[in-house]
């Protein structure tokens, strides 16, 4: 071997080996010294992250340093997925904050840890949260999450689109026939027979779809074994969504919003080409980023007529944080969440969220200077009796998916609302009952 | 040691990683997946044998099938396109002309986009109003389709954009060209066949086993597309139009933590697979010349 | 006649630049609204009608894009997903050449029992796609403990893999056997055989089994999707994601700056190594 070809090969297994070691030490935790560290996944970014970082800042410079706790605070995009693959390659985050929906499927794989008896260490209990927040942490009779934020939704509407179609600014519709009836006169065409502006559009943005049976008096289970979504009342919400196609045409609509971006100044309602929209807490914050002179305003999302015991429906769910089963620091992280739960870091969170707070006590300060004008409508509304929230089911994410497909189909009139919400209805059953056979299975065997 | 005996004893020592490697990284995950497949097996629990169940849930899971056949449907107008596509554009590379580097280059470009940033791009590309495409078509005075919308051409865009990326294709492609020698063409002209004869005459026979193995890794490839419509569509909208097999597998695994459920997928396809390759082995028997080699 | 062949030649070269001059264009439209869309400022990104050309060129859009969010994170995302890369990168090239030539080497040139049997097995492996093995893999992985590392991502890469086997193999058996012969006679062993007189004359297919292993690590998403945890583990493929948020204010103009500043190293190597890719490939005689 030639003493050039004896080097070259040299230098490459020199490297190669060098780089597998580089590789190893990337993994290499740093040193900490006598302070535990605690690490903390969120899914947040932008102004959200910086809020919550704002409270890690504050745990870490007070309590947490008289303790030797420093929470590592990290955003993780996927985050379900990420901790998921991260509890079973057994190097889970200490902290994870997810989301109502991911709750029920994670608590049945044993894949979080069950907070009770901290709970009962640090005094959290029921009776400090607001109850519809409370019950998305609990599964199964155990506690497995704390919130984060919640949000509610509402009917945002324009106020400038209302004058100028002649309604009067201060009185949204109350009912869905008035709110279609509304939502005719704001939609308008341009001389060529294009749409310039709409009323109302079911589809944008999209984000519950699931949810339009429960304004009809629909429910999507019956919170045990039986789905009901192709029950009477969520079939006549379906149809009224589609009703929105049947008027204006599938395509119409698509090619209209399909420029939109929802945190842009094409935002459909934002840029003022959509008089009402269904939107959470978080929307003012848009508005007053991009377009801060819209003249708008919240209100409940109106009631059929004939069901006036459907009034102030809302949709609400908080987010959570949960342990993973495999932390190395449980009893450390739950000092932080404990920390997150007190009121005044509680609302210094969702005041930097610009969201309403989970707590059953609110401080008038936090709605005073909340500089959301519709706060106390977010915040009281899901204290109503028709506040609503996804099933807490652990197949809740395949019959989202489901009713989204549904949910397309209808609005795309490729099947009537009954015919999609029966293929649901039969899809989701047999999910559901095998599902249920599973955990059955699973509980006769060992983990 | 005689001579052979050595001879056999290194013929095992070089193959050796890679036999370990098979046994390792291939077979033992395929036998494993098999008995997976037949076992409710969540990430975080150990299997337990549920028989036939995976199997017969998925021969009447319409998502299931809804994937299949939009993979299916991708592969049947992805797969020939992207020969025709792409032998084309080797054969124009292979023109004796200048610049040939950078054409090859521009042609080649989209292949090595992160494919992430792929399907954000045509996510503006194909926008409904805003696109760059439909700006263009309007140019030209015609009202483009509902490119990411209409789930009538969800998976045409994805098609397209996929062609967009037929790079390693195409230099494959362009390599055996350059192997036809040159002599054949100038006979054929001298014969006084047309370009047209002379494709079907020389140069489709003379690299018709590369047009093999580039059919076989495109069905393997077009089955398994993941990436872009999983970036781009992450849940499959509009109207599940965009749900492809691998993601719906993905999701299986990672999101519904039915891993079990995702292996018996996983050897549905490679039976499809297994049996799409033979069936162009059987057809392609007459047609591939193997020149000397 | 031999003047109206002259033009005519002139004449078809010509139309073969038309031809690929348009093709061009075709292709390049997308990334021109990459480079355009990452020196724009973010309104412009969703502008309606679109913007061409931004009216204000953003070109600190470049720098922004590498420093994204390290002052939340306490260090430079991009380097990292740039190191994390290129050492993937590095680690697969070397695994997947050294392997595969040990393996080829085999196939091709010594004889041993069960060689044709096991190498039809070998070719039949091509077949199986990845979803299938995707599960048990990671099963395997995440028992010995190596789910959230980049083992997974490079250490099989040292054992070898079927196309790459294919490709040398077929060229390793065109390198005439006299050589071999003659290097017995006196007195090499295979392993010398193979070091200094089969790799120094298979450099060509050698490189093009290193350049498409690159450009495979290079793109790969699924892999670092599935085995990655911690976001300083992550690739260039996966950790752009990061600057699409899920819930809206997602940085396009930024994402877009990051891709081009990922993109342009491997244009330029590409540029410069085509030839030889395609010429290796050439003589690899990729036939059945």
């Amino acid at each position: 071997m030639s003493l050039r070809a004896g080097l070259g090969i040299g230098i490459a297994i020199a490297g190669t080996a060098g780089a597998a070691i580089w590789a190893e030490l990337i993994m290499v935790p740093e040193d900490t010294g006598n302070v535990v560290h605690v690490t903390y996944w969120e899914k947040w970014t932008a102004f959200e992250r910086d809020a919550m970082k704002a409270v890690v800042d504050k745990y870490n410079a007070t309590q947490g340093k008289q303790k030797h706790i420093f929470v590592d605070f990290m955003p993780v995009s996927g985050i379900e997925d990420k901790t998921i693959v991260a509890i079973s390659g057994e190097m889970p985050p200490d902290i994870a904050g997810l989301s109502t929906l991911s709750l029920a499927a994670f608590a049945d794989n044993d894949a979080i840890v069950p907070l009770d008896d901290y709970c009962r260490q640090y005094r959290i209990k029921e009776s400090d949260y607001v109850p519809i927040y409370w019950r998305q942490m609990v599964y199964g009779g155990h506690v497995f999450a704390l919130p984060t934020t919640p949000d509610s939704n509402s009917l945002h509407y324009n106020r400038t689109e209302f004058r100028a179609a002649g309604l009067d600014p201060d009185k949204p519709p109350q009912t869905f026939e008035e709110m279609d009836a509304m939502s005719e006169k704001l939609t308008k065409k341009d001389s060529q027979g294009r749409y310039i502006q709409f009323g109302f559009i079911p589809s944008d943005p999209g984000w519950w779809n699931w949810g339009w049976g429960y304004f009809f008096g629909g429910e999507l289970w019956n919170g045990s074994d039986k789905i009901t979504c192709n029950s009477p009342e969520n079939v006549q919400g379906f149809e009224w969504v589609a009703g929105y196609s049947h008027r204006y045409g599938p395509s119409q609509i698509n090619s209209f919003k399909s420029g939109f971006v929802f945190a842009s100044p094409t935002n459909g309602f934002i840029s003022g080409k959509e008089a009402m929209q269904l939107q959470g807490v978080w929307m003012y914050n848009f508005i007053s980023k991009f377009n801060s002179k819209l003249d708008w305003a919240a209100a409940p999302m109106p009631h059929p007529a004939n069901r006036p015991d459907l009034a102030d429906m809302t949709f609400a769910d908080s987010d959570n944080v949960v342990i993973p089963v495999g932390a190395k620091h449980p009893k450390e992280a739950f000092d932080f969440i404990a920390f997150l739960q007190r009121q005044e870091n509680m609302e210094l969170l969702c005041m930097g969220q610009r969201k309403q707070s989970p707590l059953a006590k609110v401080s008038e300060a936090f709605l005073k200077n909340h500089p959301n004008p519709f706060i106390r409508l977010f915040t009281d509304l899901p204290k109503g009796r028709n506040g609503k929230t996804p099933p807490m089911l652990g197949i809740v994410n395949e019959y989202m998916a489901d009713l989204n497909e549904a949910f397309d189909e209808v609005t795309l009139l490729r099947k009537t609302p009954k015919e999609a919400l029966d293929d649901v209805q039969a899809r989701v059953q047999e999910k559901l009952d095998h599902y249920r056979w599973i955990m059955k299975l699973r509980k006769g065997s060992r983990r | 040691m005689t001579r052979a005996e050595r001879e056999e004893r290194d013929g095992y020592l070089f193959v050796s990683p890679w036999m370990a490697g098979f046994l390792l990284f291939i077979l033992y995950p395929l036998l494993a997946s098999l008995y997976y497949a037949f076992c409710d097996y969540s990430v975080l629990r150990r299997p337990i044998w549920t028989g036939l169940d995976n199997f017969t849930t998925l021969f009447h899971d319409k998502v299931f099938w809804t994937s299949l056949y939009n993979t299916a449907y991708f592969a049947v107008f992805f797969l020939p396109a992207s020969l025709v596509l792409s032998l084309a554009l080797a054969m124009l590379l292979n023109a004796k002309v200048r610049g040939q580097a950078i054409y090859r280059t521009i042609f080649y470009l989209p292949s090595l986009l992160p494919l992430v940033a792929t399907a954000v791009l045509f996510l503006w590309v194909f926008d409904g109003d805003n696109g760059v495409v439909n700006n263009l078509l309007k140019l030209g005075g015609f009202q483009g389709p509902g490119w990411l919308s209409d789930p009538a051409w969800t998976k045409f865009t994805i098609i397209l954009l996929s062609l967009w990326g037929v790079g390693n294709t195409m230099i494959i492609y362009l390599a055996s060209l350059q192997e036809v020698p040159e002599s054949l063409y100038e006979a054929a002209e001298l014969d006084g066949a047309r370009a047209w004869e002379r494709l079907k005459a020389v140069t489709l026979p003379m690299i018709s086993p590369v047009i093999l193995f580039n059919t076989l890794m495109g069905i393997i490839g077009a089955l398994q597309v993941f990436t872009v419509p999983f970036v781009m569509f992450p849940g499959g909208q509009p109207a599940d139009s965009t749900y492809f097999y691998t993601a719906y597998l993905y999701d299986n695994a990672f999101k519904y933590h039915n891993m079990g459920y995702a292996c018996a997928m996983g050897w549905v396809m490679f039976l499809i697979i297994l049996v799409l390759t033979l069936i162009s082995r059987q057809l392609s028997e007459k047609h591939v010349y193997y020149g000397g080699g | 006649m031999a003047q109206s062949h002259v033009r005519k030649r002139a004449a078809k070269v010509a139309a073969t630049h038309l031809t690929m001059i348009l093709l061009s264009i075709v292709f390049l439209i997308p990334l021109f609204w990459l480079v355009t869309t990452a020196i724009k400022p973010l309104p412009e990104t969703v502008a309606q009608p679109p913007v061409w050309w931004p009216k204000h060129p953003q070109w600190d859009n470049f720098t922004k894009a590498f420093v994204y969010d390290s002052d939340r994170l306490g260090y430079i995302p991009f380097l990292y997903y740039t190191r994390n890369t290129l050492l993937l990168c590095w680690l697969n090239v070397m695994g997947t050449v050294l392997s595969n030539a040990l393996a080829a080497y085999a196939f091709a040139r010594l004889k041993w029992r069960g060689r044709e049997i096991f190498f039809l097995v070998t070719l039949a492996t091509m077949m199986v796609p990845f979803p299938v093995l995707m599960v048990p893999l990671y099963g395997i992985f995440r028992e010995i403990g190596w789910v959230g590392t980049l083992r997974p991502l490079w250490v099989p890469a040292f054992f070898g893999s079927a196309f790459n086997i294919f490709l040398l193999r077929q060229f390793f058996r065109t390198i005439p056997f006299e050589l071999s012969e003659a290097a017995t006679i006196d007195g090499a062993g295979e392993w010398q055989i193979f070091a200094s007189l089969i790799v120094p004359l298979a450099k060509p297919a050698l490189g093009v089994v290193a350049l498409f292993t690159f450009l495979g690590t290079w793109t790969d998403f699924l892999g670092p999707l599935i085995y990655l945890i911690q976001q300083k583990t992550f690739t260039l493929s996966l950790g752009l994601q990061f600057y699409q948020s899920q819930n809206g204010g997602s940085e396009w103009n930024l994402l877009m700056a990051a891709t081009t500043i990922v993109v342009l190293p491997v244009v330029v190597l590409f540029f410069f190594t085509q030839r030889l890719l395609i010429q290796g490939i050439t003589l690899t005689g990729l036939k059945g």
